[in-house]
């Protein structure tokens, strides 16, 4: 399901972020502390550098034998008594999920946090079939009541003050409450528990698949993963292809670095194996166990432009990092996965024409870069992307027109020793005090958030001509 | 719906397009890795007093209760006193077995209503029972098949006698453990997860494994820390100096 094109045009969304001054606030201190734990955890951690391009050439190496390993996922996972289902798309994903749900009698199930299916929108296929989803992991739980999205790939509601879940507690779960994290947690655990007790279906995604071993790997810090593999009778996981990996040593090695990336924990509080469904003698687990290989526009990315966007750990360091994220947050992105690896994924699910604004919501800084564990060149991507949407004319044509022309020009050297003159000339009505505010026509829409320099009295080229000059030195 | 041939030959084809990549290998996996375990393990033994130290510094940094007694017979006295401070009394416990030491007497002797976990296959209205019990508890008692160092992680194996609930539904969650399962390093606990997993799993092995660090925790509102969300508000670790009675790992 490629989503659709969205109502507001990305400048008025991030717009009005900037305006909403409690969001301001929110973003401000969540990142800021994000950054500083992260940081902690890696200066405690010198074997922390080696790790990360460990985990990168595992990323990679799999990703080159990504059939082998796959295979040897499926073939375990099966032999443990597991089901594996393929989807091409979200609409596939989505209809396997309700097959199983609707095949076992499911009428409610309950989800540990799970990208991989808010990007199939997973819990508006269930609900118009009748299955109740419900999501268990706080933040996903208080975005759930107040029908939002995720606004953080790893704090949800990060957005949302106290008061604000207060109320929503209040008018949605009939509970009178005060606005305090300790008392809002636990009206949420008894509200929860009883769902996860009652629930037919557990839906979860995977933070990593185990080939050698047909595991499923479920990293969380609520223990709600635990949960939902372990309480109702059937549980389904939701897997992007790429999360694959060889071995238990190299699960070691992801284990080591996620975490402090993420949280700056030297590990998450659980982190869940599954393999298969319950055994004989276990008193709890799943009956049944399935999982949901999804492709949804990675598959075409192995050989493609995106590939390494394919190593991504959904960790999230490199939203908090980002200047942009931190002013405009996650909603103003408009699509499941925000951020500035948002915009790669965006482009891998929905393809480069939903990012023809966002590719350009990067001050291609490097923090991203710097940031992610496994050393994703995005601003790289992002970079390419904006040449590509330029070159599928996805793009304004203004903006086309406009840098087409430049590009000429600064081919050119004596056009642009023209230009120059031309523009000392042109520019003389928008000169106030040394900068330009506003130009109009074509070129307003850059200068709507930017200034310009006025062309020099004496250009560069001209002043460097001038000291070569014989008799100058 | 998509069948896997359909799957594999667009992954293949892909495949096929990439051109000029650097090579890359996956992690090197220990050989023989039982083996290798063993001689670990008869390594660690040596050391065991230095992480057993820095267990007890993780593990009470990510929130955890440190407790030392010297025997077996001391361990069901700490449960109980774990209980009584708190006000607990319903508790459910893994097979003595599996735990090394049975507690469920020396508890129930002291007036609290201990259960413990049957180590065979039992039928599903049962299986219904147990989990209501477990739901109902107030302090589940389990052992530890592993205890990291770096982290002060706690890894317990699922498997008859060794209910998932036990260290997930109570809201106090003890575990007890001796020197045999401390490991230093998430490397070396990647060396214990290959050595379980190569061969025929033993019959008695469940489908889950969990790595728990600390008591369960959100900081999803405001990102206030708070603790106890979903699983166990508190984790306690028991560590028996003399050892636990030989059990099944």
């Amino acid at each position: 399901m490629s989503e659709p094109e969205l109502a507001t045009p990305f400048r008025e969304r991030a717009g009005q972020a900037l305006r909403d001054s409690f969001l301001q606030e929110a973003l401000t201190i969540a990142t800021t502390k994000f950054i500083d734990l992260r940081r902690e955890a890696f200066d405690e951690f010198p074997e922390g550098e080696a790790l990360r391009d460990r985990a990168r050439e595992i990323k990679e190496a799999t990703l080159q034998r990504l059939d082998h390993y796959l295979d040897l996922l499926i073939d375990n996972v099966e032999r443990h008594g597991g089901h594996v289902h393929y989807a091409t798309t979200s609409e596939e994903a989505c209809g396997i999920v309700l097959d199983i749900a609707r095949r076992t009698g499911a009428r409610t199930a309950v989800k540990s946090k799970s990208m991989a299916t808010e990007e199939i929108h997973l819990n508006d296929a269930l609900e118009a079939a009748g299955v109740t989803p419900i999501e268990t992991d706080l933040g996903e739980y208080i975005i759930q009541l107040a029908h939002e999205r995720p606004s953080h790939i790893i704090a949800p509601a990060i957005h949302k003050t106290k008061g604000q879940v207060a109320e929503l507690f209040a008018r949605e779960l009939k509970r009178e409450t005060v606005a305090d994290p300790e008392v809002l947690t636990r009206i949420a655990r008894e509200e929860l528990r009883e769902k996860f007790l009652q629930a037919d279906l557990g839906i979860s995604g995977a933070n990593f698949g185990v080939a050698d071993t047909g595991t499923i790997v479920l990293v969380t810090n609520e223990g709600n993963g635990r949960m939902v593999t372990s309480l109702p009778r059937v549980h389904v996981a939701v897997m992007g292809v790429e999360k694959v990996i060889p071995s238990m040593t190299d699960l070691a090695v992801f284990l080591a670095i996620l975490a402090k990336s993420a949280t700056g924990q030297k590990l998450s509080v659980y982190t869940s194996l599954v393999t298969g469904p319950r055994r004989g003698g276990e008193l709890e687990g799943p009956e049944e166990f399935h999982l949901v290989l999804l492709d949804n526009g990675r598959i075409r990315q192995i050989g493609g432009p995106l590939r390494e966007a394919l190593s991504c750990l959904r960790c999230g360091a490199c939203l908090n990092v980002c200047p942009v994220y931190r002013q405009i947050g996650g909603h103003a992105y408009g699509y499941t996965y925000p951020g500035p690896i948002g915009i790669l994924l965006t482009a891998m699910l929905n393809g480069p024409a939903s990012v023809k604004d966002l590719a350009h919501a990067s001050s291609l800084c490097g923090a991203c870069l710097e940031a992610c564990p496994v050393r994703i060149d995005i601003p790289r991507m992002l970079i390419e992307l904006r040449r590509d949407v330029n070159e599928r004319r996805i793009a304004p044509w203004s903006e086309r027109v406009v840098f087409g022309a430049l590009g000429r020009l600064l081919q050119r050297p004596a056009l642009y020793r023209v230009a120059a003159r031309l523009g000392r000339l042109m520019q003389r009505p928008f000169v106030r005090g040394e900068v330009i505010r506003r130009v109009p026509l074509v070129f307003g829409d850059w200068t709507r958030t930017r200034d310009l320099p006025p062309v020099a009295a004496r250009t560069f080229q001209e002043r460097w001509a001038e000291l070569e000059r014989p008799g100058r030195r | 719906m998509s069948s896997k041939a359909e799957f594999f030959d667009r992954i293949r084809a892909e495949i096929g397009r990439t051109r000029d990549l650097a090579p890359a290998a996956p992690s090197v996996r220990p050989g023989r890795p039982r083996e290798r375990l063993d001689v670990l393990r008869r390594e660690l033994a040596e050391r065991w007093r230095e992480n057993l130290q820095r267990f007890q510094l993780e593990f009470e940094r990510v929130g955890g209760v440190f407790h030392r007694v010297a025997d077996v017979g001391e361990a069901p006295e700490a449960i109980a006193r774990i209980a009584s401070e708190r006000g607990l009394r319903r508790i459910v416990a893994w097979h003595a077995g599996a735990l090394g030491v049975d507690v469920v007497a020396p508890l129930a002797a002291k007036g609290l209503e201990a259960v413990a976990a049957p180590d065979a296959e039992v039928a599903g209205d049962e299986r219904e029972r147990r989990r209501a019990l477990a739901a109902a508890a107030d302090l589940g008692v389990t052992g530890a098949d592993l205890a990291v160092a770096e982290t002060g992680s706690l890894v317990v194996v699922s498997g008859a006698g060794r209910p998932r609930s036990a260290s997930l539904l109570p809201a106090c969650h003890v575990a007890i453990f001796d020197r045999e399962v401390l490991v230093e390093s998430l490397v070396q606990a990647g060396l214990v997860l290959e050595a379980w997993h190569d061969g025929t799993a033993p019959p008695w092995r469940g489908a889950s494994i969990n790595v728990i660090t600390g008591p369960s925790r959100t900081a999803d509102i405001e990102l206030t820390l708070t603790r106890g969300v979903h699983g166990p508000r508190e984790v306690h670790a028991v560590f028996v100096e003399q050892g636990l009675a030989p059990r099944r790992v």
